[in-house]
């Protein structure tokens, strides 16, 4: 009686010393070597990098449904935003100017599902050869840069809500029609607590008063100078595009491709109810007459 | 049946359960691989990416940074395998000559001749 329940111990033990010693070989010794691994399986830095390489070859290439199918295969939950973000902190990152570039135009490929050719990005013979007939042409903007605006300045306090449209990534906006310059309309300055940057805001329309996105604007200081396009954020109007100010620098902003020039932007101080100062932000509307 | 052979026998069924268990069941799982690491199909299209960004910016520096994401044998063997799984599973002319327009401009860079960025 003893010697049988003795012998059920052991039995066990043996049992329990050797799942253990499998699972050490198996985890530890020698364990599963992942060397076919798929894109999703790379750390976060490398999927980063995996992006911004696609949206470069995108570029090249022009073809968005396979930078889509190579982008699929990190398994994103929101490709188009992941992409944005991504192209929004590429400078943060410090990421080469040509990926910066690359990031912004399959970000705004994607936000509305067409291949533009992002312009001065193709500089080889086989890369000009490239077709043309997408919705953004590698035409640039013929515009005659026009007088200097005359800046009104006028203080309009109002929520960010009701400055900053909102729109689904994806919705059809206007495309920049050659010929078409971009004049000001309107130039103001927007006290919004909610907003503690100072920012230069910029909308553009067309003639029909719809929303252009892929504009590139640039912006100059002395000293410097800073090119960031519409449409980056649709979620804010597929038209809007801003930039944040440094207070006691003197700015001036105007499309890359021509059109008029809006100068002497500085960060401009508002003041609330209770006398307290905050930074205001300029908001610029360029409209196609 | 001795005592011993018992335990053994049973040794040896647990071991087998561990095994399936570690291997099958719950293998070890790698979440942050490196490029590297990719399977050869994407690999090879990761080589192809990189040679249609080199024909935009034509940086040889940035192409051979990026190469050598995917281990550490030299960037024109790294393109000679790529070029070689496509050439085996037929991909489109034109990428057969980007990866062969990588593979030339390799041969003749000279690292020393490139300016150093910041």
């Amino acid at each position: 009686m003893k010697q049988e329940r003795r012998g059920s111990w052991y039995l066990l033990t043996a049992l329990v010393l050797g799942a253990g010693m499998g699972l050490v070989y198996s985890w530890v010794v020698s364990p599963v070597k992942y060397v076919d691994a798929p894109p999703y399986a790379l750390r976060a830095d490398y999927k980063d990098d995996y992006r911004a390489l696609v949206a470069s070859a995108f570029i090249y290439s022009n073809d968005l449904e396979r930078a889509q199918d190579r982008l699929a295969e990190l398994k994103d939950d929101e490709t188009y935003q992941t992409i944005t973000l991504l192209a929004q902190r590429a400078q943060a990152d410090g990421r080469p100017d040509q990926e910066r570039r690359a990031l912004n135009a399959l970000s705004l490929a994607l936000g509305r599902g067409v291949t533009p050719v992002a312009p001065g990005l193709i500089t080889t013979s086989e890369a000009t050869s490239l077709p043309t007939n997408s919705l953004f042409t590698s035409t640039p903007l013929l515009i005659e840069p026009t007088a200097n605006p005359t800046i009104t300045l006028e203080t309009t306090v109002m929520p960010l809500s009701m400055i900053r449209t909102q729109r689904p990534p994806g919705t059809t906006g206007s495309t920049p029609t050659p010929g078409a310059a971009f004049v000001v309309r309107e130039t103001r300055l927007v006290c919004n607590t909610n907003q503690p940057q100072p920012l230069i805001q910029v909308e553009l329309l067309d003639a029909a008063g719809q929303p252009v996105p892929s504009v590139e604007l640039v912006v100059t200081w002395e000293g410097g100078e800073d090119h960031f396009f519409t449409g980056l954020q649709p979620e804010l109007g597929l038209g809007y595009a801003d930039f944040t100010m440094q207070p006691d620098v003197v700015y001036s902003i105007r499309p890359a491709a021509g059109g008029q020039s809006v100068g002497a932007l500085t960060a401009a101080e508002c003041t609330s109810e209770d006398n307290s100062r905050y930074w205001g932000s300029w908001y610029l509307t360029f409209v196609q007459p | 049946m001795s005592r011993w052979s018992k335990f053994l026998i049973a040794l040896i069924l647990g071991a087998l359960a561990g095994l399936f268990y570690g291997w099958v069941v719950n293998p070890v799982e790698y979440v942050d691989i490196a490029p590297k690491s990719l399977r050869v199909d994407y690999k090879t299209d990761y080589v192809l990416m990189i040679a249609e960004a080199y024909q935009v910016d034509h940086d040889m520096g940035i192409a051979v940074r990026r190469l050598a994401r995917l281990g550490s044998t030299a960037p024109k063997e790294i393109v000679a395998d790529a070029l070689n799984y496509a050439l085996q599973h037929e991909y489109a002319s034109q990428d057969l000559s980007l990866f062969q327009r990588l593979s030339e401009d390799l041969t003749t860079w000279n690292p020393n001749q490139e300016v150093p960025t910041p």
